[in-house]
């Protein structure tokens, strides 16, 4: 018999919460129906858009009016990113962005590029943390955008985004500040006002949310353009049928966890902290990668294992039905290694040794014990292989 | 498309044979680097009247379908004499694997390449054998033969994507490959051809360029 999955990569995808699933299932069945004038049934899911839609707002401090439901995180980021530099192109057509953003905002990036946009990509620390002053050097009267991952994903890193905030107040011209908080939504406080923030990008998978649906943030007053057309509705920058039964459960999610928001961050951090000292304690020759514990977002851990490959380690995990994420070369696609360890100086052998484990609010303490016990095995047994490493101390 | 691997790959991923190190071996060779993402060492034990190969043994800093090739490589080659060995090419390593994954080939070229490494090793060190390195078109075309285009899973040389190999003053080499600059797996390529021809002593610059850029 197979022992009890433990899912430690919530940040790629997690499990839906029952009491979601169980809020979402009318909107399936009977109350399959869209926002509508004049009907009952019309009402009834319009009032249901707008309680979601205050929840979310609500959660950010943001206004309802603020907030607009999307297919997700890269179709949020799609929506700003491209609208903003559409909007602006007028004023200026450079947009900065960093070397470590999120793929789906590099790769709108890259497109953007190709149709005669210009960017510059700001370095980061050994870190995750942004070089400011760099970012300062780069800003150009031409400048109408700058976008950057809030909590980095494969890091946890958490950018000081008032402090960017504060560089853009003393410009002498208007720059955009749009940020990509999927990682950090629901795993830090995040409040738009304070961060000083004109758009902003949440999804609802990562913490226990459906798939298939986020939202974007557009302060009051930011000019964007609508890129995508269609049948408008229930918003403009979003058209097309609207996926009530996903928009309602993204609302449920978000009002379990914030219902005790400090509790649930509690939680997460004690979660991170076991397996971070279970991991020192019993495998040495280890790194972690990014920020100390307590100064990063405490859903994400990131660590180097040493003359262990990580495809080898991550499979040999699932073999025990422990499921992880690795920066390695090997796992890729087009076996690169993960370029975020690579800008923040990490060598080729430290990221392909390198795990990612992403917790959720599922997590138990059985579950960093067992964890800790088979990566323990997996390490040494992987080590016992390996020609490296075996004349060390 | 999520990549997969065969059952036999995760057997021997799982249960590799001939894992560690022969004390006293009377060959060894290390192929790869953890830089590029796999590296493989072979132990060798050969019989000095026969030269058969008596005991054979890896360690693997790789992946699953390392491992997994490493271990089917030596169950082929132990008992093989060394021109036998020779022999063993990575199609057939793959094919008794089961298949692997296009992106995976390389891993299998790396551990034929190890074995006959060690194989060489014997030869120079026992059978007094000398081997021609020098920077010529033919070794480095020989090099170029181990490197696989991940998009299919067979290697540059037969996929004809090698153009031109030039070797100019001051041990300059250049080198067209049929690629896309933008193509997923040109970095990759690049990269390993660097790291097959810095092996050549004296050798002053690679330039890898793409066919493509060119015309």
């Amino acid at each position: 018999m197979k022992n009890k999955e433990i899912y430690l990569d919530a940040c790629k995808t997690s499990k839906l919460d029952p009491e979601v699933l169980k809020e979402m299932l009318p909107y399936f069945t009977e109350k399959f129906w869209y926002p509508g004038n004049f009907t009952s049934i019309g009402n009834e899911i319009a009032d249901a858009l707008q309680n979601s839609k205050e929840t979310i707002a609500s959660s950010l401090s943001a206004k309802p009016k603020e907030i607009i439901f999307t297919s997700g995180g890269t179709d949020a980021n799609n929506i700003a990113l491209k609208g903003l530099m559409a909007a602006w192109e007028n004023t200026g057509k450079h947009f900065i962005t960093s070397k470590i953003a999120h793929p789906s905002m590099l790769k709108i990036f890259a497109a953007l590029e190709k149709q005669g946009y210009e960017g510059s990509y700001i370095s980061a620390d050994q870190d995750g943390y942004l070089d400011l002053d760099e970012l300062k050097k780069s800003i150009r009267k031409d400048t109408t955008l700058i976008a950057f991952t809030h909590v980095n994903h494969t890091l946890g890193t958490i950018q000081k985004i008032k402090e960017i905030s504060e560089i853009l107040k003393r410009q002498d011209h208007k720059i955009n500040f749009f940020i990509d908080s999927c990682e950090a939504y629901a795993k830090i406080p995040i409040n738009v006002e304070e961060l000083g923030v004109d758009s902003l990008s949440i999804s609802a998978h990562k913490f226990n949310g459906p798939k298939g649906v986020g939202a974007l943030y557009i302060k009051t007053g930011t000019k964007m353009v609508q890129t995508q057309q269609g049948i408008n509705r229930f918003q403009a920058l979003k058209p097309g049928a609207i996926n009530v039964p996903a928009i309602v459960g993204f609302a449920k999610i978000v009002e379990l966890i914030f219902k005790n928001f400090s509790n649930y961050r509690n939680y997460l951090g004690k979660i991170q902290k076991l397996l971070y000292d279970g991991i020192v304690k019993n495998i040495p020759d280890i790194r972690l990668n990014g920020p100390k514990i307590g100064k990063r977002s405490p859903a994400h851990l990131n660590i180097t294992f040493y003359y262990a490959e990580g495809e080898a380690i991550m499979m040999m995990l699932d073999f025990e039905n422990i499921h992880v994420a690795t920066g390695s070369a090997c796992a890729a696609k087009d076996l690169k290694a993960n370029y975020i360890l690579r800008h923040t100086g990490r060598t080729h052998e430290e990221c392909n040794s390198s795990i990612r484990f992403t917790l959720d609010k599922f997590i138990s303490t059985t579950d960093v014990e067992r964890t800790v016990k088979v990566l323990t095995e997996v390490i040494q047994e992987l080590r016992r292989r390996s020609p490296l490493g075996k004349n060390r101390m | 498309m999520a990549i997969k691997y065969s059952e036999k790959v995760i057997e021997h991923f799982k249960h590799p044979k001939n894992i560690g190190q022969i004390e006293n071996p009377d060959a060894q060779a290390t192929e790869g680097s953890p830089s590029c993402g796999d590296q493989l060492s072979i132990y060798l034990k050969v019989n000095p009247e026969t030269n058969v190969i008596n005991d054979i043994k890896f360690e693997s800093y790789g992946c699953a379908s390392n491992i997994a090739t490493a271990s089917i490589i030596t169950e082929l080659a132990k008992g093989k004499t060394i021109e036998e060995a020779k022999n063993i090419s990575w199609k057939k390593a793959a094919d008794d694997l089961g298949g692997l994954p296009p992106v995976k080939m390389h891993c299998s070229v790396l551990s034929v390449d190890a074995l006959r490494s060690a194989i060489k090793n014997y030869e120079e060190k026992h059978l007094g054998k000398h081997f021609d390195n020098s920077l010529s078109k033919k070794n480095i075309e020989k090099e170029l033969n181990k490197i696989i285009y991940g998009k299919v899973g067979v290697d540059i040389i037969t996929l004809k994507m090698v153009k031109y190999i030039g070797i100019r003053e001051a041990n300059k080499v250049i080198i067209e490959i049929e690629i896309a600059k933008d193509d997923p797996f040109f970095n990759e390529i690049n990269d390993e051809i660097q790291e097959r021809l810095e092996k050549f002593p004296n050798i002053e610059k690679i330039v890898v360029a793409s066919v493509l850029e060119v015309f």
